[in-house]
């Protein structure tokens, strides 16, 4: 497309042809939701104890309304009467390499975008939402963190983040199928591939059969104890969208699409989705406005099918197969802005015996840093690791010896603060907690 | 009509033609379509997006900087009271005894914490890495503002300088940070709207989630 005309002004001409693409992108996303946004930050700064980076380090370029500002300064210097005549009263700058630097370093490797500012913003500012929008003009850029880029790059090339070639998924799911029929000693014990016509289509988080096969059995395993009726695709099955944190709407359409096509071409009649925040976020609030139509079927979170199967009296559960003391990690985007809350408390205190909240917890939860893309921006994993003290602190004073996550970006990033922070715990995610306490009736 | 009163009424007026023209904007350019299902409804979000949410008992950033969350409220009720008497003045009428004692009273406290709230802005090197020549001109302008209704409590001679400075508060209003003023209230809709169709405004505890599910 090509590029429309920036705003007259001094600087044009010295702006590259991808600035003034990036600049053309943002002008185009200036809806009455985003002008609203950039309009009304008062500086304040009581957002700075809301963020994880924050709080961690100290450091002022990670006070959220910093964050907020790296937009907004590009909105005030190319979009408003005083930034183009006075930009140092209000802190207008001009698109250039200082400041795109800043973006990068600050909006990439110094926010996660877990919304827990917005929350709390005296005024009510969509943070995430600012920080995305400037990604999108960091896209146009081509600066998007190579290590994100190349996680896009890989499941828009080959269906998957994690570009595992197909044969290998189908080999890793007969194996665990074999594991499954051993384990319930039932022969006809299986793990359905691209079947048509069953009630659920259940997806993947690729680091399950790369890295967590027994996420995927403990999901196997439950759906054999309620006889669900379902299937796995082994062409479109990965859950994740990782186009969703790098800004890249364009990719962040065709994985959506994927999903969603796949859902029709095998006639399911819901759409699950694995453990994973941003695949949910990404999958089931934010993909019918990229793809612009709404679903054809309903989409919902594993957690929230396994909260059903326990209050139709489906499954049953036996929590003292669960005896150590359990905490549970709210994961962002499954949470704060997924609006999947207490389905997962509701199934834990079935499982377990002993289950204590973290403090604080659901929409108020601290993210545990590896939200954002971060987990595949190698460049910022320090950051990452010292941003997620909150969170090792949070896990450390509840005393429990398993932290469950409905989250495979949080299950990595934990077990991270798990060695670096000596937390001696155990981290799950929530299915194989159900899978363990799980009564399996003949 | 005095000089005053005309630079007012030519202040008031560029101010609402400048409001109407960018709410208007924000209204033209609005799009709310959104085609995810809800799980939630948002009226109620909405309603608790602007009145319960931002409580020093659910806000994060009331509850943890009270002393700043009563400055800041103190501050704003006199800047809206400031104005309010604005209009008594503009239109000339005139006040009860009690009225003036206790609108003197509480201006006078409101803009001590405009003062106060400006000096944190100087000195606290959190606001200080944030701040621009807006953020304190806006601080400047509005103490002043509320410390000039003060006087004309006492010495109606200064009416000329209040209406002349509120002239200068309505025309940056649109401009810089005050436009705050105007967003408020878009943003804390926008945002009920959004916590609101996802189901997590307005709060609702696992005792009342589980009862519903059942």
């Amino acid at each position: 497309m090509a590029p429309k005309k920036v705003e007259s002004m001094e600087t044009e001409k010295s702006l590259t042809e991808k600035q003034k693409r990036a600049l053309s992108r943002f002008a185009d996303s200036l809806d009455g939701r985003l002008l609203t946004h950039l309009n009304s930050c008062v500086h304040c700064g009581l957002c700075a104890e809301s963020c994880h980076y924050y709080l961690s380090t100290g450091d002022e370029r990670y006070i959220p309304a910093n964050k907020v500002d790296q937009l907004v300064s590009i909105y005030k210097r190319y979009h408003t009467g005083i930034g183009r005549l006075f930009p140092k009263w209000i802190g207008a700058r001009d698109l250039n390499d200082e400041s795109i630097q800043e973006m990068v370093d600050v909006l990439f490797g110094g926010c996660t975008m877990c919304g827990r500012c917005s929350l709390h913003c005296s005024i009510g500012l969509d943070i995430p939402f600012l920080v995305r929008t400037a990604r999108t003009m960091l896209v146009e850029l081509e600066l998007v963190s190579p290590g994100l880029q190349s996680t896009v790059d890989a499941a828009l090339t080959t269906g998957n983040n994690m570009a595992i070639p197909r044969e290998e998924l189908v080999d890793t799911l007969e194996w665990l199928e074999e594991d499954l029929q051993l384990e319930v000693n039932d022969k006809e014990a299986s793990i359905p591939r691209d079947q048509k016509g069953k009630r659920l289509l259940y997806t993947l988080n690729p680091r399950e059969p790369k890295f967590f096969p027994l996420s995927i059995s403990a999901v196997a395993k439950i759906f054999y104890a309620v006889k669900e009726s379902w299937t796995l695709s082994t062409y479109a099955y990965d859950v994740t969208n990782y186009a969703y944190y790098s800004g890249d709407d364009e990719g962040a359409k065709e994985i959506t699409k994927r999903l969603h096509d796949e859902t029709i071409q095998l006639g399911a009649d819901t759409l699950v989705l694995a453990e994973c925040g941003h695949g949910f976020r990404a999958m089931r609030w934010e993909g019918p406005h990229w793809i612009q139509k709404r679903y054809p079927f309903p989409v919902i979170s594993v957690i929230e099918l396994l909260a059903g199967y326990l209050t139709s009296g489906r499954m049953k559960l036996d929590p003292t197969k669960n005896e150590l003391p359990i905490t549970l990690h709210d994961p962002c985007n499954l949470v704060r802005a997924g609006g999947v809350i207490e389905e997962q408390r509701f199934v834990l205190k079935k499982a377990c015996i002993n289950f204590i909240e973290m403090i604080p917890n659901r929409e108020n939860n601290y993210c545990c840093g590896g939200g954002g893309g971060q987990l595949s921006m190698g460049e910022y994993r320090d950051r990452r690791i010292v941003s997620g003290k909150v969170k090792a602190d949070q896990i450390r004073k509840t005393g429990a010896k398993i932290v469950a996550t409905p989250c495979h970006n949080c299950i990595d990033q934990l077990m991270e603060l798990n060695q670096e922070y000596k937390l001696n715990v155990e981290i799950k995610t929530v299915a194989e907690i159900v899978a363990d306490a799980l009564v399996i009736e003949n | 009509m005095s000089i005053p009163h005309w630079i007012l009424i030519t202040g008031f007026g560029i101010f609402t033609l400048a409001v109407f023209y960018f709410v208007s904007q924000i209204v033209k350019k609005a799009n709310t379509d959104d085609l995810s299902q809800a799980k939630g409804t948002t009226l109620p979000a909405v309603i608790y997006s602007m009145t319960a949410a931002m409580s020093p008992f659910k806000k994060e950033t009331a509850y943890l900087h009270k002393p700043t969350y009563i400055l800041g409220i103190m501050y704003h009720i006199g800047s809206f009271y400031a104005l309010f008497l604005l209009s008594l003045h503009f239109f000339n009428i005139s006040l009860h005894p009690i009225v003036i004692r206790f609108s003197y009273s509480l201006l006078t406290i409101t803009s001590l914490c405009g003062l106060i709230i400006l000096i944190k802005r100087v000195f606290n090197l959190k606001l200080r890495h944030l701040s621009t020549a807006d953020d304190y001109f806006s601080n400047i302008l509005v103490t002043v503002f509320q410390i000039l209704s003060v006087i004309t409590l006492h010495k109606q001679e200064t009416f000329s300088i209040l209406f002349i400075v509120s002239a200068l508060l309505f025309l940056y209003m649109p401009i810089g940070k005050l436009k705050h003023a105007i967003t408020f209230v878009i943003s804390r809709f926008y945002l009920g709207l959004f916590y609101g169709k996802r189901g997590i405004w307005p709060p609702k505890r696992w005792k009342a989630w589980k009862l519903k599910s059942h």
